[in-house]
């Protein structure tokens, strides 16, 4: 009788699937890139916007930033202090404007810094407001836009805003 | 006597499963991530109420350099950005995709210490080609 040899079952090799694995892992992590993709919000006026954009001096409260200053309905003034002085005012208005004027040659963090400050006042879904009103209407106005109002009522409101005070 | 002959077997790791977790890897982070439209190295400014930004926003990028000069850089969302000469060209590109899409948003992403003025041009370019949604990136402020 003819003994039959025992046969060895084929396999695949798996052995080097360990250094393919974490090959894949340290290359993901070192390309990896954590990019920002959150910041603040804003809406630009369009142009069939502009006949209803003209808002009366004593309707509005005007921050003035230029350089470190900074200055709220011609006061000076922390940005800490912005929410505060707002809060009696925007309780009985809730749609008062709020112009935030940016010097040119203030730098974009100062801006942000304010914008952020009144953006508080909305809260986010993750931490809501502590504030019992909200800051509806913020209008940042560009120099363009500025020197078209010298042009068209021949002064500038943010110089003559602060006359006598 | 009758010598009983040891039959040792030799001591494996179980690597049958490496294959799975491979794979498995690969899917998970071809599906986690995402194609950046700009790699540009910039300082953002720091803000408390942040939003996420929508997908496949238009983006302007100023960087500043170290001797002051500002490179401005654009993407339509859907490319990596490529530098541009300035908001003239920022302007007509961002006309073309308002002429499609009015609520397509913008993000302007900046050097906090940037001159405002630089900001001020963008964002009045922006407006006369037709953009109304706006983002500025920031990133996370410490408390």
């Amino acid at each position: 009788m003819r003994l039959q040899r025992k046969g060895q079952e084929p396999e695949i090799p798996t052995a080097s699937m360990a250094d393919i694995a974490f090959l894949l892992i340290i290359f993901f992590m070192v390309t990896a890139v954590f990019s920002a993709t959150k910041g603040l919000e804003l809406k630009l006026p369009s142009d069939d916007e502009q006949e209803n954009r003209q808002v009366e001096e004593e309707e509005a409260v005007f921050i003035h930033v230029y350089g470190d200053y900074l200055l709220v309905d011609c006061k000076p003034m922390e940005v800490s202090d912005i929410l505060p002085y707002l809060e009696p005012k925007l309780v009985r208005d809730a749609q008062k404007h709020v112009i935030l004027y940016t010097d040119s040659e203030a730098p974009y963090a100062r801006m942000i810094e304010v914008y952020d400050e009144l953006a508080k006042s909305k809260g986010t879904d993750l931490d809501p407001s502590e504030w019992p009103f909200e800051v509806k209407n913020i209008s940042i106005p560009t120099q363009s836009e500025v020197q078209n109002f010298i042009e068209i009522f021949g002064v500038n409101p943010f110089e003559t805003h602060c006359d006598g005070q | 006597m009758k010598i009983v002959r040891q039959r040792k077997s030799e001591a494996i790791i179980p690597t049958a499963s490496m294959a799975d977790i491979a794979f498995l890897l690969i899917i998970f982070f071809m599906v986690t991530t995402v194609h950046d439209v700009d790699r540009t190295s910039v300082n953002l400014p720091a803000a408390f109420t942040r939003i996420e930004n929508d997908k496949g926003s238009a983006m302007v990028v100023l960087s500043k350099q170290s001797d002051g000069e500002i490179i401005y850089k654009f993407s339509d969302g859907k490319e990596t950005s490529t530098p541009v000469r300035g908001p003239g060209d920022i302007s007509l590109e961002a006309s073309r995709l308002t002429f499609n899409d009015k609520t397509k948003q913008f993000v302007i992403k900046a050097d906090y210490d940037i001159r405002y003025e630089k900001i001020d041009e963008i964002m009045d370019n922006l407006r006369k080609a037709g953009a109304t949604n706006l983002l500025l990136l920031t990133h996370a402020k410490e408390e």
